[in-house]
């Protein structure tokens, strides 16, 4: 399983059902007065309104928009190897980026490296101090524009084919408060409780016969809780927060040949509520440490397969996630060109990307699934517009991009989906990514499938991937030969890569998939969740990785 | 327990690497003959305002090992030449006195160092079966005998976060009365700091250092678009040695006035003639243009610059100056000094060197990499945590036996000037340190930025303050033409970076009359300034600076 993600497995209906109704987070007719109740906003609405009527170069063009964002970043982490405390962090800051454009919504400056300026924001609600800091990334901003624009227009003329969308949308302006928020966590125990974690190898019995074996075993534990200040010289006022908190473990060894093994397991979510227990936590682990184990006696895969392979829903997620989630998001094409956007799903518009039976949405207004927060989970994005759902593909056909303010053509307008770490521009991307089958099978159909597919070909086996490492590299791989069990027999093997697994696969390979949905939270400055099931596909090629095999320890570790 | 452990691992891995059993197809075994643990454990408190307003406060502690790792012999190692940065091989350590979770975090660092160490031993000795005789064929490693120095960890560091947060704030809030100062950062670090240093050939020395310091940085622009920046720091041992607020008060309004009248000053022509320097420019000068040519390593190595490496025995500078790097010193009068320790990080004993006797070469700042004619260390070999060390400088001292009265010196820049014909000498009260580029390849010119220069004028006018104002021609040569001092010296702290990282250092010197300097003006940037007021100008109380003015 990857490092970021969740083992949370549910079964049910999932999102596409929940997202029949209305989104449940629309607030009470809010004002600019009631904004400028908070001294933050106050500053920022004053500033924006001076930069507004009085920031002109003369003989320049004015801003035609202005965006102001402060980020709040109040963060903590604590790290631990080997049993023991290496330390843990606690920050709190404040980051302006500050967004101005000249010229108008269908040609503005957008588009080089003049999108926005950043500034360390103050701490202190001092009025001076925040509006000096965006003051000054103003003046930067705007001069930057300006420059950007006028390059733009030169640029427009030396292509034939007109630009195929407007520069930036123009949306509804919206005000929504939400409160802000505040770290709590207890640091002290947390940090006992990594010290404690990345020191079972040494100390639960299951496992530390095996501890010399233990190359690293290192545990943390990150909390994260932002709030955001958003406002534009179109009126939008957005206050918004998100928390994220996440525990994961790390431990690897060498197998006799010098291949390195590596497991991880993290338990994240939106609220501490969502974390594992210790002792579950702690079960995983020593779980973790014992496959360590198991992986060492694990035979090398052998050199190179071609046919049916079973992900498991957490490998699929990881997968789509790498597959899906980057093709979805629609960007503006290179000038002069005719395209609609990039990437894969470039041309790709009512074209058919996956099987009939599979359904692709993107709804970031679902906080919850089956009781656990979702970390890709937003109301407003980072250019002020309410998240939406978003059909991306329905009977296997690609219906609808991602959107940020940045149109493309036949998407004149931001689906909610503009999100921004917290120094970047915002750029669209996913929120929660939901890949479901109108009939899904059980594992065991899967399963029963994957055996009959390998003899229907004359294979003595085939594969199951239930964790994946890197995009497409395996960790607990099985190879999986008939025995008249429905399950057949399950071997685990070492040292595989995945390859042939593209947008082509995904389009004609899949041959079924699972009911049940597995939620991978992916943690990061811009959250994400992709919720997908078990997929059984076709044909997929694993050969052996052949990567460099480092040296056996030199000398044995101090007892 | 830190250092037992440290201790004990140490000698397990020293006894078992490259001692096991030959594996087929392998060469010989290749045990280290130099294997060292230096561990930084350092806590620190960070507080940074800006504009007026907190914008960051930190505490952090954490350790870092850096494990370094000798095969073959010191005649010829793993570290020769270009692999020299590659023996050092560094890792997060535990905190607390876990013996175990201590060990094994060293254990995976000295394995892994150990690869590494090989691969560059196999590749040092291919290489030298290659190439031609180098230059100076020193070995690679000084022969040293081993320390033991077992003082007193640092104390944990005691902040009162609250308190200092509001003086930060405080300082930052001073330059609301000087809108035209764009940008402006105070930051307090206070750094507590213990280094556990253990070796093969038996050293093991506890060496604590404390250091309090303020910086403050601001910016201006004039209206042709030319940055203009002053910084000033503070330093103790502990934040109770810092200067009282009143006087820091002070010293900032001072360089809010200075920004102000910089930007309006009248851009400088080039001039060649006298000129002062200040104690504190001075201090940069000699840091940047000498210090750093006197460190070992750039006398060895094909692409180094080697400006002094023949001049031993030789005048380099008039006989009247000599200059000392003294890390044993804490403090020059009442000033704290930034470079002082007491152990360098080789694990030798800090001892002060007299670079230059009477305007004669002695020696070098050398760490434990030997150089022709100079085969042990002296006690400078320093690096940031994580870097090989190399020779580098810590309290460079300039100590002058022809002084005179500022007054004194003053006039004589004007006696000077007359005799030139010239209508003013130039008094240089702050100069930026840059970087010292010495590589054979660049020009030696000098990297330091003159950041508040006057004219003073022969016919009695009062002096003139300029902006934009370089230095041209070698800096070398400039020392040469160095005919007087002022009786007081100054002391300029920092913190110096170069090949083995940033270090912080202390530059001691007194005011210097040239009888000839050549400057230029130089090109410091061309952005508009600011098309708005800075917020809250209408209210910076007290300043005649009105922001009307400003356009």
């Amino acid at each position: 399983m990857s490092w970021m993600s969740s083992i949370a497995r549910v079964s049910g209906t999932g999102l596409l059902a929940a997202s029949l109704f209305a989104p449940t987070w629309i607030y009470a007719q809010q004002t600019r007065a009631d904004a400028e109740k908070d001294p933050v906003f106050k500053a920022v609405l004053e500033e924006l309104d001076r930069s507004k009527s009085q920031l002109q170069l003369p003989g320049f063009e004015k801003p035609f928009y202005i965006q102001y964002r402060i980020v709040d970043v109040d963060d903590f982490e604590t790290k631990a190897e080997y049993g023991a405390s290496e330390g843990a962090q606690r920050t709190h800051q404040r980051i302006a980026r500050v967004i101005v454009r000249v010229g108008d919504y269908k040609t503005d400056s957008s588009g080089g490296r003049g999108d926005g300026v950043l500034q360390i924001s103050a701490l202190d609600d001092d009025p001076i101090a925040i509006r000096s800091g965006l003051w000054s990334a103003t003046d930067q901003a705007y001069k930057t524009a300006l420059a950007a624009y006028a390059q733009k227009q030169a640029a427009l003329k030396q292509v034939q084919t007109p630009p195929q969308a407007d520069d930036f949308s123009e949306e509804k302006s919206l005000v929504s408060l939400a409160d802000p928020a505040h770290l709590k966590v207890d640091e002290a125990a947390w940090t006992e409780r990594v010290a404690k974690d990345s020191g079972l190898y040494r100390t639960n019995p299951p496992v530390q016969g095996n501890r010399a074996d233990v190359q690293y075993s290192s545990a943390s534990f990150h909390g994260r809780v932002t709030t955001t200040w958003l406002a534009t010289s179109e009126g939008t006022i957005v206050r918004k927060s998100g928390a994220e908190y996440e525990e994961s473990f790390g431990a690897g060894t060498q197998a006799e040949d010098g291949m390195r093994l590596d497991r991880s397991y993290a338990s994240n979510g939106t609220s501490l509520k969502d974390l594992d227990s210790a002792d579950v936590f702690a079960k995983h682990v020593v779980g973790l440490i014992g496959s360590l184990s198991d992986l060492r006696k694990a035979p090398l895969v052998e050199e190179e397969y071609h046919g049916p392979v079973l992900l498991s829903a957490d490998a699929s997620a990881d997968t789509l996630h790498g597959l899906l989630g980057t093709s979805v998001p629609a960007t503006r094409p290179r000038m002069g060109t005719a395209a609609r956007t990039n990437g894969a799903f470039a041309s790709s518009y009512h074209a058919r990307v996956l099987p009939e039976f599979l359904e692709v949405s993107d709804d970031p207004s679902v906080k919850t699934f089956d009781g656990k927060g979702l970390l890709g989970a937003y109301d407003v994005d980072d250019e002020g517009v309410p998240a939406q759902a978003v059909k991306l593909v329905t009977d296997g056909r690609l219906q609808s991009y991602l959107l940020g303010r940045e149109p493309v053509k036949d998407f004149p307008l931001s689906n909610g989906h503009g999100r921004a770490g917290f120094t970047a521009g915002p750029r669209p991307e996913i929120g929660v990514l939901e890949i479901a089958a109108k009939e899904g099978s059980s594992d065991e159909e899967l399963n029963r499938k994957l055996l009959a597919m390998a003899t229907d070909r004359g294979l003595k086996n085939a594969y199951y991937v239930a964790t994946l490492g890197g995009e497409f590299a395996p960790r607990m791989l099985y190879r999986v030969s008939p025995d008249g069990t429905p399950m057949g027999k399950r071997e685990l093997v070492r040292g595989a890569t995945l390859s042939d697994l593209d947008q082509r696969a995904l389009r004609s390979g899949i041959e079924a998939a699972g009911k049940d949905l597995f939620v991978a939270n992916y943690f990061g400055e811009v959250p994400e969740t992709v919720i997908a099931p078990a997929l059984l596909l076709d044909e997929v090629t694993i050969r052996r990785a052949n990567e460099k095999n480092d040296k056996l320890p030199f000398y044995p570790p101090p007892e | 327990v830190l250092l037992n452990a440290m201790t004990t691992e140490l000698h397990r891995a020293f006894t078992s690497l490259g001692k096991g059993p030959v594996q087929q197809g392998e060469g010989k075994p290749l045990p280290p003959y130099f294997l060292s643990y230096a561990v930084s454990d350092a806590s620190d408190v960070t507080i940074r305002a800006q504009y007026g307003a907190l914008a960051s406060s930190t505490a952090s502690h954490q350790r870092v090992a850096d494990v370094q790792i000798r095969l073959g012999d010191p005649k010829l190692d793993n570290t020769h030449g270009n692999h020299r940065s590659s023996a050092v091989n560094s890792i997060q350590l535990p905190l607390g006195d876990d013996r175990e979770a201590l060990a094994r975090t060293l254990w995976l660092a000295t394995n892994a160092g150990y690869g590494n160490a090989v691969d560059n031993y196999l590749r040092v000795k291919t290489e030298a079966e290659v190439r031609a005789k180098e230059e100076d064929n020193s070995p690679d490693f000084s022969a040293e005998s081993a320390q033991v120095d077992l003082a007193k960890p640092a104390p944990p560091v005691v902040v009162d976060r609250t308190a200092w947060e509001q003086r930060v704030r405080a300082l930052s809030k001073i330059f609301r009365e000087f809108p035209n100062v764009y940008q402006n950062v105070v930051m307090l670090t206070v750094q507590n700091e213990t280094d556990y240093f253990a070796s093969s050939e038996g050293s093991r020395v506890i060496a604590p250092h404390q250091q309090a310091r303020l910086v403050v940085f601001a910016v201006t622009r004039a209206d042709d678009g030319m940055d203009l920046f002053r910084a000033q720091t503070f330093e103790a041992k502990t934040v109770e040695g810092l200067p009282s607020e009143a006087e820091m008060e002070a010293t900032l309004r001072a360089l809010g006035q200075s920004l102000e009248a910089l930007r309006k000053a009248p851009l400088t022509e080039p001039f060649d003639g006298p000129a002062i320097l200040s104690g504190r420019a001075a201090a940069v000068f000699f840091h940047e243009v000498l210090g750093h040519r006197l460190e070992g390593q750039r006398q060895r190595g094909d692409e180094e610059g080697q400006t002094f490496t023949k001049d031993i025995g030789k005048e380099v500078l008039p006989t009247f100056l000599s200059v000392s790097d003294d890390p044993t010193r804490t403090t020059f009068e009442k000033t704290w000094l930034s470079g002082s320790y007491t152990y360098d990080d080789e694990g030798q004993k800090a001892r002060r060197v007299d670079l230059i006797q009477d305007g004669v070469l002695k020696t070098f700042l050398m760490s434990r990499l030997p150089i022709a004619n100079f085969s042990a260390s002296n006690g400078h070999g320093r690096a940031q945590t994580g870097r090989m060390p190399t020779g580098r400088q810590g309290n460079l001292i300039v100590t002058s036996t022809k002084t005179e009265s500022d007054a004194a010196l003053r006039a004589q820049l004007i006696d000077e000037a007359k005799k030139q014909g010239k209508p003013f000498g130039l008094y240089f009260e702050d100069i930026s340190s840059g970087f010292a580029v010495t590589t054979r390849s660049s020009p030696q010119a000098f990297q330091v930025i003159p950041l508040v220069v006057w004219r003073v004028y022969v016919d009695g006018r009062p002096d003139e303050l300029v902006r934009g104002v370089g230095i041209v021609g070698t800096p070398l040569a400039a020392m040469k033409r160095i005919v007087a001092t002022s009786d007081k010296s100054e002391v300029f702290n920092g913190e110096c970076g170069a090949e083995s990282g940033t270090v912080p250092v202390s530059a001691v010197a007194p005011a210097m009359l040239l009888s000839e300097m050549e400057t230029q003006r130089q090109p410091q940037g061309t952005a508009r300034p600011p098309i708005l007021p800075i917020p809250g100008a209408d209210l910076a109380a007290g300043s005649s600076m009105s922001t009307k003015e400003a356009k």
